[in-house]
């Protein structure tokens, strides 16, 4: 009987912590990106032809979230009868746009970011203890460019 | 190409359901499925529970010995138990078997049979116990649960619903194991009509014994007393109210006349 309860109330903290971390996480986020607007991060692979190009340097953001108890067990009981998993779609969302506002806040002065890449990498991949935490990493990367300044 | 910034007003990667919603909506679907596996099964051990072979049975009381890991096999008190249990199963003369007995120090005022032939007394039952003729309607009451194979079908269940447990979550898992934790309290009790049928066969042996029946429902009724008006406590629990254990007793033996005579006293520190 305790177990059961301790589980539950592992369950409603992951939930309620759970969740209002997430609230926070995207109110930040949709604020910083407002913020960045101006600088545009493309997949392009080059921009023009680069003879406008004063300066050109690698820009890489990375982002790491953890799962809470709620949703690892809500995609623990998703595992049994298959599906989306809905409860991690957040989660990664929220670690690519983190990631990708780390790479413009790295060069927040530059006038594009080519060839922009995301790559996601699960933390506790391949761990032999059950126990470890899913976490997921996101990383972003790209070529921020800085383009000459007419009359220089 | 003209670049016109935008801000991200549509997110088509994340799913705008309530994931509480789903979470009970899957929690809910899965217990009702494993509970009619459950059911399913659990009635098909009911019948094969009486024709598991005593062999077997002897095998699968290894997983409970557990049980009576904490008695002490030295106690005078056992001794005397055992030939009263002795005693009782000559009496019945129902099969070969050896029972034994084993006394469990624990408070819990209760007994109970386990696969095997062994029947486990807590002490805080024998506390209770003021003559040897209400111990022998308690361990004749155990014996029926043996004749009816009443134990086998509890444990039965109780294997189903480990096996589905471990099929579902993994042998090893936490929630498997708080499972097979709570069987040992819950599964290892009888419904109120084998309770009540095991009464029957223990006032039986009682009679056949001492040639009377007198103590059967003094215990019964005793416990019956110091719960007082706790009724709410026995909504759940599987083991009929006292009260209607003594009088279904006392309708017995009025109905069939059986004497009743004198009890032999029995203290926990006799020898």
């Amino acid at each position: 009987m305790a177990d059961l309860l301790i589980l539950m109330g592992l369950i409603a903290l992951g939930y309620f912590a759970g969740s209002a971390t997430e609230r926070r996480h995207y109110r930040s986020i949709s604020k910083r990106e407002e913020a960045f607007l101006h600088l545009p991060a493309v997949t392009f692979r080059s921009h023009g032809s680069l003879a406008d190009a004063s300066e050109s340097r690698l820009v890489t953001g990375c982002a790491v979230i953890s799962v809470d108890y709620f949703k690892r067990i809500l995609a623990g009981l998703r595992a049994l009868v298959g599906g989306r998993v809905k409860a991690y779609e957040s989660l990664l969302d929220r670690a690519r746009r983190e990631a990708v506002l780390r790479m413009k806040e790295a060069d927040p002065t530059a006038d594009i970011i080519v060839n922009t890449r995301i790559e996601t990498s699960s933390i506790s991949k391949g761990g032999s203890n059950r126990q470890s935490v899913s976490t997921i990493e996101a990383l972003a990367y790209g070529t921020a460019i800085h383009v000459k300044k007419k009359g220089t | 190409m003209k670049y016109t910034p935008r801000p991200i007003t549509e997110n088509v990667n994340v799913s705008k359901t309530s994931p509480l919603r789903e979470f009970f909506t899957l929690l809910l679907g899965i217990l009702a499925f494993l509970v009619g596996v459950y059911v399913l099964l659990g009635l098909t051990v009911d019948l094969v529970a009486p024709r598991i072979s005593p062999r077997l049975e002897d095998r699968l009381a290894g997983l409970f010995t557990s049980f009576y890991a904490a008695e002490d096999p030295a106690s005078p008190q056992r001794a005397r138990l055992q030939a009263l249990l002795d005693d009782l199963s000559a009496a019945a003369g129902q099969d070969e078997r050896q029972y034994q007995v084993h006394v469990v120090p624990d408070p819990l005022v209760n007994a109970v049979a386990l696969p095997g032939g062994h029947i486990v007394l807590f002490s805080g039952l024998l506390d209770q116990v003021a003559s040897e003729n209400e111990l022998a309607m308690i361990l004749g009451h155990e014996l029926g649960h043996f004749g009816n194979r009443d134990h086998l079908k509890g444990l039965g269940r109780g294997l189903v619903l480990v096996f589905l447990s471990a099929a579902a979550l993994g042998v090893d898992s936490k929630a498997s194991r708080m499972l097979q934790s709570l069987l040992v309290t819950t599964e290892m009790r009888f419904s109120r009509k084998q309770e009540l049928l095991a009464d029957a066969w223990g006032l039986e042996l009682l009679v056949r014994k001492y040639g009377h029946a007198g103590g059967a429902s003094d215990f019964f009724r005793r416990v019956h007393e110091q719960e007082g008006g706790k009724r709410f406590s026995y909504l759940f629990a599987t083991h009929p109210y006292p009260e209607k254990r003594v009088r279904s007793i006392e309708m017995f033996i009025s109905e069939r006349e059986i004497p009743v005579g004198e009890t032999v006293p029995f203290s926990r520190q006799s020898p």
